[in-house]
């Protein structure tokens, strides 16, 4: 059971109107696994997760979730949802409301102790509507969790989250994988996706691009990252072919090139008090970028 | 970890409850819909009812309100819980997050109505009380458990109203297009002032309000006058549950929604199956006719039938006019009377006419007495029959209590004037635009007496007198006269 398929799309289309939002698009969640689904705006997370949710039916191919189509209230007793924008009532407690959601599962957790683990004993009886706006993605996030499912949605859980808030969700979420739950996360960080997955699926314009470990997808680029101080001028620097991008911070400057060799040996010919250089591979943001602009060239 | 979706029944059944449960607290947590759902309808009575009815010596007044109040306070939880809510949950992302989760199917429209039906028993209750232990209202224990059933199943075609409602309308919008729907309706339907006050053409269009329909039905389990059997309201209002329902779960998965889960063709064929036969019930007649106070005014306008005895006259007649044969001396400083509600000015402004009448106590009565009623004003030549002077209700509320008289033999008053020739009329029977029959007077300086021998006149319903009024049907202009020691005897 270890490699088992929890939810998949298979060829999934679905268009609005003029606008296609999926366009044959596949993915697959395995047992036990964090799934980050990254994509640029627009690139057809929300309608992928909306569709695995049963929310949306494809216009063409399948969406499942457990063996059955996520419409069937069986698969989604399995599952828990965090979505990025919803309004719960401000008048109930958070403790109510985990209660309420907690009814809907066969065997959720005691809510006591999903209070406990996300420490929000403190707020459990004031009313949602007075929390911090952290505060309420907390409360999502336990409801999320408390039906104790074995496959989770995340929809960018730590929007609005202080740092404090954001490491102890991450805590929880890699306990949650420890004990063999599935994870499905959406994020605009990427270091969040960096920090927590064991795939990443990049996705534009409807189609997946590219899966497989953040290792892999560094691996994709073939770009590196040179920072050092020198007295050479920005804009001379930018005109050299070997040089894709170029940023300064304060007397830094940070280039971004496919070939770090032959543009290290150019930077010594002409500057040869170069002092303080790092070179790094680029990290997943560098990579994300690279990947979604590709993409985007292509298409046009 | 569960390795499979299955939930025992008695985990399913306590979802369904606590969904229910939530849905109440919030409810009550939630003033915007508390205040007005729950406490405008008592609030409302005991001002109306209530206060204003004792004011004017009137318990009859408290029981026609208490009555359409009960059926005001059906109609709000069932608009506003579903109309507002519905709108902005759905657009603030939470039916959607409920529809991700495995919420069970139908529990999000259970809970609701199961809300609005127990608001609506709350305020059934606690009007009951009022209208039993402060406004004196005659109720039998069979009378108070049959209306709080009207109400309470009454909050179902106000829920289906507004489900549609909170399909169609954005949140924002909700709570002005809820009372856009709302207070009218219940004034239309005559909850808040009896259809007989209002123009001819609101009073014939009363019965497309559902409000009416259940309006009719509580009127006629307290013993007040009513249209219609209970058949046909059920069946309207049954028509009008399914309909809307019909309607709103259309418009709401267009939207997207899946309120009855994934599979709702069964749960819709239940429903539709359930109203159907509360149709067919209904009109198979199972519901009874009206119990109290049958008007078949098809029967009252054909006169032939009428004297062969046919149901109109068979019809229950008023209460029995008392034994006391003075109505009003008007000596005690009040233009109360011995009985019913007192004298009233009465000008033709309901009509859509512009005459006026006021009154006021004056010193110096008939036959030396005390004090007089002085009736005023003006006849105005807006409509083509004005009437203006002043009104006395025998019996219950204005124009729908009923009155038996037959068991006297005279009616009389003493009057006094400007000159001018005034009428004394009898408005009775049951039809609500019959002719009155009336009587004229000459006035002059001195007191003089007026009376009638009610023999003479074959063409009235003394078993059933509405009302008996003293004024003048022009010419137009200013018009003045006293009127002093009204008899029945």
């Amino acid at each position: 059971m270890t490699h088992t398929t929890l939810a998949s799309l298979a060829g999934a289309h679905k268009r609005y109107g003029k606008i296609t939002a999926l366009d044959g698009f596949d993915l697959a969640v395995k047992r036990g696994e964090l799934l980050a689904l990254l994509g640029p705006n627009g690139a057809g997370k929300s309608t992928a997760i909306s569709m695995l949710l049963g929310l949306q039916v494809p216009d063409k191919g399948s969406a499942e979730l457990f063996g059955h189509a996520p419409q069937e209230i069986d698969g989604r007793r399995r599952i828990g949802v965090m979505m990025q924008e919803v309004a719960l009532p401000g008048v109930m407690h958070p403790r109510e409301l985990l209660a309420q959601v907690a009814s809907y599962y066969p065997t959720p957790y005691a809510v006591d102790a999903v209070l406990a683990r996300l420490s929000l004993v403190n707020l459990a009886d004031r009313p949602y509507g007075k929390l911090s706006g952290g505060q309420k993605r907390q409360v999502q996030f336990a409801m999320a969790i408390c039906g104790r499912p074995e496959l989770l949605f995340l929809d960018e859980p730590t929007v609005g989250l202080d740092v404090q808030a954001r490491e102890a969700l991450w805590r929880v979420v890699r306990e949650l994988l420890h004990e063999g739950c599935s994870i499905v996360l959406t994020t605009h960080y990427l270091e969040e996706a960096e920090a927590l997955a064991d795939r990443v699926a990049v996705m534009a314009r409807g189609r997946l691009l590219v899966s497989g470990s953040v290792a892999e997808i560094r691996a994709h680029v073939s770009r590196k990252l040179i920072s050092c101080v020198t007295r050479l001028e920005a804009d001379v620097v930018r005109g050299w072919p070997e040089v894709v991008q170029i940023d300064m911070e304060r007397e830094r400057m940070q280039i971004t090139t496919r070939n770090a060799e032959a543009l290290l040996k150019r930077l010594f010919r002409e500057d040869p008090g170069l002092t303080d250089i790092e070179v790094k591979r680029a990290g997943l943001a560098e990579a994300f970028t690279e990947l979604t602009s590709e993409s985007a060239k292509e298409a046009a | 970890m569960n390795t499979t979706g299955n939930m025992s029944g008695a985990r399913l059944w306590s979802a369904y409850l606590g969904e229910m449960r939530f849905e109440l607290i919030k409810s009550l947590r939630t003033p915007a819909f508390a205040v007005p759902t729950l406490f405008f309808p008592i609030m409302f009575y005991v001002l109306f009812g209530i206060f204003l009815g004792s004011m004017r010596g009137n318990s009859a007044m408290s029981q026609y309100t208490f009555a359409t109040y009960g059926v005001f306070g059906a109609m709000g939880p069932g608009l506003f819980g579903f109309g507002v809510s519905l709108a902005i949950e759905r657009e603030q992302g939470l039916l959607t997050l409920k529809q991700a989760l495995p919420q069970p199917p139908g529990a999000y429209l259970l809970a609701r109505a199961a809300m609005a039906m127990l608001f609506v028993a709350i305020i059934s209750i606690l009007l009951t009380l009022m209208a039993v232990f402060v406004g004196n209202v005659p109720l039998t224990f069979m009378q108070a458990v049959q209306l709080f059933a009207i109400d309470v199943f009454g909050a179902l075609p106000f829920c289906a109203i507004g489900m549609f409602l909170g399909a169609l309308v954005s949140g924002q919008a909700s709570p002005a297009i809820v009372n856009l729907i709302f207070l009218p309706m219940a004034f239309l339907s005559g909850l808040w002032l009896p259809l007989q006050f209002m123009p001819q053409f609101l009073q014939d269009s009363a019965a497309i309000w559902p409000a009416y329909h259940l309006g009719q039905m509580a009127l006629s389990t307290v013993g007040a006058p009513s249209v219609g059997s209970f058949s046909e309201h059920v069946a309207v209002l049954a028509a009008v549950t399914l309909g809307f329902f019909l309607l709103a779960m259309r418009r709401m998965h267009g939207r997207g929604f899946r309120l009855l889960g994934a599979r709702p063709k069964r749960s819709l064929a239940i429903i539709a199956v359930a109203c159907v036969f509360i149709l067919l019930f209904a009109l198979s007649g199972v519901f009874g006719g009206n119990p109290v106070r049958p008007v078949d005014a098809s029967a009252v306008t054909d006169p032939s039938a009428a004297a062969a005895g046919t149901p109109a006259l068979e019809a229950p007649a008023g209460v029995a006019a008392p034994a006391m044969a003075v109505i009003s001396d008007f000596d005690a400083g009040s233009a109360n009377a011995a009985f019913g509600i007192g004298w009233r000015a009465a000008g033709d402004d309901m009509r859509g006419g512009n005459s006026t009448a006021t009154q006021r106590l004056v010193d110096g009565g008939a036959n030396g007495s005390k004090g007089a009623l002085e009736v005023s004003g003006v006849i105005g030549g807006a409509i083509q029959y004005p009437f203006a002077g002043t009104m006395f209700f025998p019996q219950g509320p204005p124009m729908q209590g009923l009155m038996d008289i037959s068991g006297k033999k005279t009616l009389s008053l003493r009057v006094r004037g400007d000159g001018q020739r005034y009428m004394l009329m009898v408005i009775s029977g049951l039809m609500v635009d019959a002719i009155p029959m009336m009587y004229d007077f000459e006035t002059g300086p001195e007191w003089r007496e007026v009376k009638l021998e009610l023999a003479g006149f074959a063409n009235a319903d003394f078993k059933r007198v509405k009302a008996i009024g003293v004024g003048t049907m022009g010419p137009a202009g200013p018009f003045r006269l006293q009127i002093d020691d009204v008899r029945l005897e």
